[in-house]
């Protein structure tokens, strides 16, 4: 049996590996930071992403309509037996929006952190390998998006950027096992009840809002937002419904199962939230780290959103 | 023609995977199947056995780059395991045998080995803690599944775009 490696070769694998092992361990430790070739790189496979994604994604959208246009008589009643009490909400609504402008300009209030605009991105490429929840949008820096910055689909929040280049961004959905990633929410309800979103069950599929005040009550099928006070993320933005609570492994504070509003499997359009009232910048010159356990949100980079 | 085609349905392979990354995962019986496309390396596989190691070397090399620097972050991940891959397959099949149904199933066993070696060093860094039992059946099996289907189908194609290119490439010698 002839030899698997000549000495020579031998010698080659040997160095190439260390060299990767080295690569390895040099990109791991800086991974929220991409330097100017990785963004070049970055940018040019995005460009040719886009050929492949764009029609993929009109098929698919294709087909979706096709889909919509076989329900459309089911759809059309049930619409129309709701359109009614649409009208009166309408009304109510409005009335309330004029008069809250109205205390609004009485209290000289003018950032509100529920502003904020909307920058519309098509999702290019699912990281393909699963591993981590990840997406790349063909929206960056040249248009304004920037790390940090909440992403949501029409349905609700489904993550944030991580890192950014001049024409894509890379989003990590709140999916994650990433333990620093964590989300200030805001149960609704009589009472408002704050808590940090922190890990997901992959189990269940549904996330984890922990660190909830035992004083407060909260139920199933409560609604929970984003509440805005991580600095980053504007507030209002819908994350999930309640499903179960239970109190924490300490006994100290509640936590809740969370059923997540948006759907992360089939991710097309997403709109990214560019908060419109001062955002915090995500780092802090270190001192987060010291302070990680005492601060509200914020993981070890201070990226609380 | 065939000279670039080769490269070509490399880059194709490299664009689609993404985007068959998008329909996973998939419910099936309560449980959500990650389908993981691994389209690339198993065409590289075919390049390396039926035409030349050293290009599909290299393909795998530039390939595995490309791949960490845009999907995972993490550079020197797959540039490494990519090649890697091509080399244990190129090795099994020229002590093995050379026949399309043979490199077929050792190409689809090279994708299992890929697959837990990646899980084995998402474990190590601590990005994930699935057990082993759940990353076999909700990954690992639907993927192998998913991918034999892909080579079955297109696994011949391969064979003969890398047979062509090798027997132009011995004309042009003579």
């Amino acid at each position: 049996m002839p030899q698997f490696f000549s000495n020579k070769r031998l010698i080659l694998l040997l160095v190439g590996v260390i060299v990767l092992v080295a690569l390895i361990f040099f990109s791991l430790r800086d991974r929220d930071h991409a330097n100017v070739p990785e963004q070049i790189v970055k940018d040019v496979v995005g460009f040719g992403q886009q050929l492949f994604s764009k029609p993929a994604h009109y098929i698919t959208d294709l087909v979706d309509d096709v889909d919509s246009l076989l329900n459309t008589y089911e759809e059309n009643q049930r619409l129309r037996s709701r359109l009614v009490e649409y009208a009166a909400v309408q009304a109510e609504l409005s009335d309330v929006r004029k008069e809250n402008e109205r205390l609004k300009d009485i209290v000289g209030k003018e950032d509100d952190l529920r502003d904020f605009e909307p920058i519309h991105a098509s999702v290019l490429a699912r990281n393909p390998d699963q591993w981590e929840e990840k997406v790349v949008i063909d929206r960056g820096e040249s248009h304004g998006v920037k790390k940090n910055m909440a992403v949501m689909t029409a349905d609700g929040l489904i993550g944030k950027v991580i890192l950014t280049t001049p024409f894509t961004s890379t989003v990590q959905l709140l999916a994650t096992q990433d333990p620093d990633f964590r989300v200030s929410a805001l149960v609704t309800g009589e009472t408002e009840a704050f808590g940090l979103i922190e890990g997901f069950d992959t189990e269940r599929r549904e996330l984890i809002l922990k660190r909830i005040d035992s004083a407060f009550e909260i139920k199933e099928g409560q609604k929970v937002i984003s509440s805005g006070l991580g600095g980053i993320f504007p507030k209002g933005l819908l994350i999930g419904e309640i499903t179960e609570v239970t109190t924490d492994d300490f006994g100290l504070t509640k936590q809740a199962h969370i059923k997540p509003a948006a759907d992360f499997s089939m991710l097309e359009h997403v709109i990214v939230a560019k908060r419109s009232s001062t955002a915090v910048d995500g780092s802090d010159a270190g001192n987060t780290d010291e302070a990680m356990d005492k601060t509200a949100d914020g993981g070890k980079d201070g990226d609380g959103s | 023609m065939i000279r670039l085609l080769i490269p070509f349905v490399a880059v194709v392979l490299f664009y689609v995977e993404p985007v068959f990354g998008l329909f996973s995962p998939i419910e099936v019986g309560d449980k959500l199947r990650f389908l993981i496309p691994r389209f690339l390396i198993m065409f590289l596989i075919f390049v390396g056995v039926y035409y030349s190691r050293q290009r599909a070397l290299v393909y795998a090399i530039i390939f595995g780059l490309l791949y960490d620097l845009f999907h995972i972050d993490i550079i020197g991940l797959y540039a490494f395991l990519y090649p890697a891959v091509c080399l244990l397959a190129i090795w099994a099949v020229k002590h093995i045998h050379k026949h399309i149904a043979v490199v077929t199933l050792i190409t689809l066993l090279l994708v299992a080995v890929l697959e837990t070696a990646l899980y084995g060093f998402f474990t190590l860094i601590g990005f994930i803690g699935m057990p082993f039992g759940e990353f076999v059946t909700t990954r690992l099996l639907p993927t192998m599944i998913a991918n034999s289907v892909f080579l079955v189908l297109l696994g011949w194609v391969f064979k003969s775009l890398a047979n062509r290119r090798s027997i132009q490439k011995r004309e042009g010698m003579l």
